[in-house]
């Protein structure tokens, strides 16, 4: 297959659905209608996917426009391979209630950490004042 | 009215090639651009002309429902994309510039052509870039300064979205007016320079008539630098190469011009260098004098006798203002030292080969004369380690001086050089 220089290499995707992955971390899925040189893009009935464990849930979000930047990778959905799924769909209340649990237990273990951390004398830098990116 | 056009467009699921409509070759179908010359690889070209590979055509998409959003972004957006994403590959001189999409090509092509002698036909499919051609762009300012204001604007347009503001520009007033006007002098000199650099390179490459019309632009070129650099200034007419030659870095521009020049004009930088030695070995805090002596060197070596002797009666003139002579200087100074005994190396040389010399009157008298004053100084004064310490030194003085003298010059040039002069 032939690709085209660059940002330009996205035409082709363009009406299509496509998976992007963002820098905080949100899974968007959406169909790409339009980008720019700097691959902003313009997802269509975009839908935020949630996965904890082997669980996922889609919270709606119509239309989005994303930032260039702040893209990590994005990538056509296979539309056969989006029907035979392992995963298991639930509904958006119960999705963002397993992402509670998962925050708060993440959290716990961090506290105990730091915790075992201080204990001992030393420390670790919090995340905020590290370059994250 | 392309193929894919023709087809009805399929709902947000996307449409999957039919057999015949393969989405690359659709992809430059609709964009095609007005009086292209592809500025391609000719290997890239040929891959590109043949056949994209066929698309799968085992699986079967059902039909579904028409999508309204499709084609929100025009081709002219596209284009405009496509034109931004080419502007940057373009370039007037691609080795250069794309150094390494021409050499993976080149290597590519040298591969190919390997493998094809050797009956190899193991093709593989390898993912290529296509490059509509775009025209070439007009120029414009990217930066704009207007009149009273402070700073400046950066003008976008789609050749350049972005282009990055000098926080630092030439229009704060200097406290020292003089200075950086002969550096910036300097510095387009050696702008010129490395143009003609850059010619001499090219011309091995180049076709006999565009050798000719190179050889013609360098010889333009290095006459207007040396020129330049002769008179900064056109009022100070006395003062030949000197406001550079002060400067280090015109000290590096005029060794780098130096193989350029003719050989009348390099004698005459040869002997100016000489006359004016006091005071660039006085003023040289950057030590940067060495990087004259290479290619000096080499102007020494195609000198005649008579040219010869003339520079080297130059190393004995008395320095008003220490009551020196120059060589006293010279002698205590590496690079004065080194073109010393280069002068000296090539005099034994012409010397001890059999070409006739056809030397002036009074030419040897000179010779002699200086080359005892020579020995003299260097037998009593203490030396410097010079850059380079010629073989036939010795030699030549065992012409002139008795064993004794030869001697103690042989231990004091050795002490200071901790090299073995050898006497053949």
């Amino acid at each position: 297959m032939n690709y085209m220089p660059g940002t330009a290499s996205l035409i082709e995707d363009i009406d299509k659905k496509h998976l992007v992955l963002l820098r905080d971390g949100r899974t968007l899925i959406g169909i790409l209608r339009s980008i720019d040189q700097f691959a902003n893009l313009v997802l269509h009935q975009t839908v935020e996917r949630i996965h904890v464990g082997k669980k996922f849930g889609d919270i709606p979000r119509g239309i989005f426009v994303v930032r260039g930047e702040n893209v990590v990778l994005l990538g056509e959905v296979d539309l056969d391979k989006e029907c035979d799924q392992i995963l298991q769909r639930v509904s958006i209340e119960e999705i963002l209630e397993e992402q509670r649990i998962e925050q708060q237990a993440k959290q716990e273990s961090e506290r105990l950490k730091l915790q075992a951390v201080k204990e001992r004398g030393l420390s670790i830098p919090k995340a905020d004042t590290l370059d994250d990116f | 009215m392309t193929p894919k056009m023709a087809q009805p467009r399929f709902g947000p699921l996307s449409p999957r090639p039919a057999p015949f409509y393969s989405p690359s070759a659709n992809a430059l179908q609709r964009f095609r651009f007005p009086g292209s010359v592809i500025q391609l690889h000719p290997q890239h070209k040929r891959l590109l002309s043949q056949r994209p590979p066929k698309p799968h055509s085992s699986t079967y998409r059902k039909p579904e429902r028409w999508d309204p959003y499709a084609e929100l972004m025009s081709d002219k957006e596209k284009e405009w994309i496509i034109r931004l994403q080419m502007i940057q590959l373009q370039s007037e001189n691609p080795h250069l510039d794309d150094y390494y999409y021409q050499e993976y090509y080149k290597r590519m092509e040298a591969k190919l052509a390997e493998e094809e002698k050797r009956g190899d036909w193991a093709k593989r499919e390898t993912p290529k870039l296509t490059t509509p051609y775009v025209t070439k762009t007009e120029y414009y300012t990217p930066v704009v300064h207007i009149e009273g204001s402070l700073g400046q604007v950066a003008v976008s347009t789609c050749f350049s979205p972005r282009r990055a503001i000098d926080t630092i520009r030439g229009h704060s007033p200097d406290e020292d007016g003089r200075h950086p006007r002969l550096e910036v002098h300097i510095e387009k000199l050696f702008s010129a320079l490395l143009e003609v650099e850059e010619a001499a390179r090219r011309k091995v490459y180049v076709s006999v008539e565009e050798k000719q019309q190179l050889l013609q632009d360098m010889q333009r070129k290095v006459e207007q630098v040396y020129s330049q650099i002769r008179h900064t200034n056109p009022q100070e007419s006395n003062e030949e190469f000197l406001p550079c030659l002060l400067v280090s870095k015109g000290k590096r521009l005029l060794a780098r011009l130096l193989p350029f020049l003719s050989h009348d004009a390099a004698l005459h930088v040869l002997t100016m260098v000489t006359t004016h030695l006091p005071m660039l070995i006085s003023k040289d805090l950057d030590e940067a004098l060495p990087v004259l002596y290479a290619p000096l060197r080499d102007v020494v070596s195609a000198l005649s006798f008579s040219q010869l002797v003339g520079v080297l009666k130059e190393f004995t003139v008395t320095v008003p203002e220490t009551n020196e002579t120059i060589l006293t200087l010279a002698c205590q100074n590496e690079f004065g030292l080194s073109l010393l005994y280069a002068l000296l190396s090539q005099g034994e040389r012409l010397l001890s080969s059999n070409v006739p010399m056809e030397p002036n009157i009074g030419d040897f008298e000179t010779w002699t004369d200086t080359v005892f004053q020579v020995a003299q100084q260097l037998s009593k004064a203490s030396l410097v380690e010079p850059l380079f310490l010629p073989s036939n030194l010795l030699t030549l003085f065992c012409r002139y001086l008795d064993k004794r003298t030869v001697h103690q010059l042989k231990s004091n040039i050795e002490s200071a050089s901790g090299y073995l002069a050898v006497v053949s």
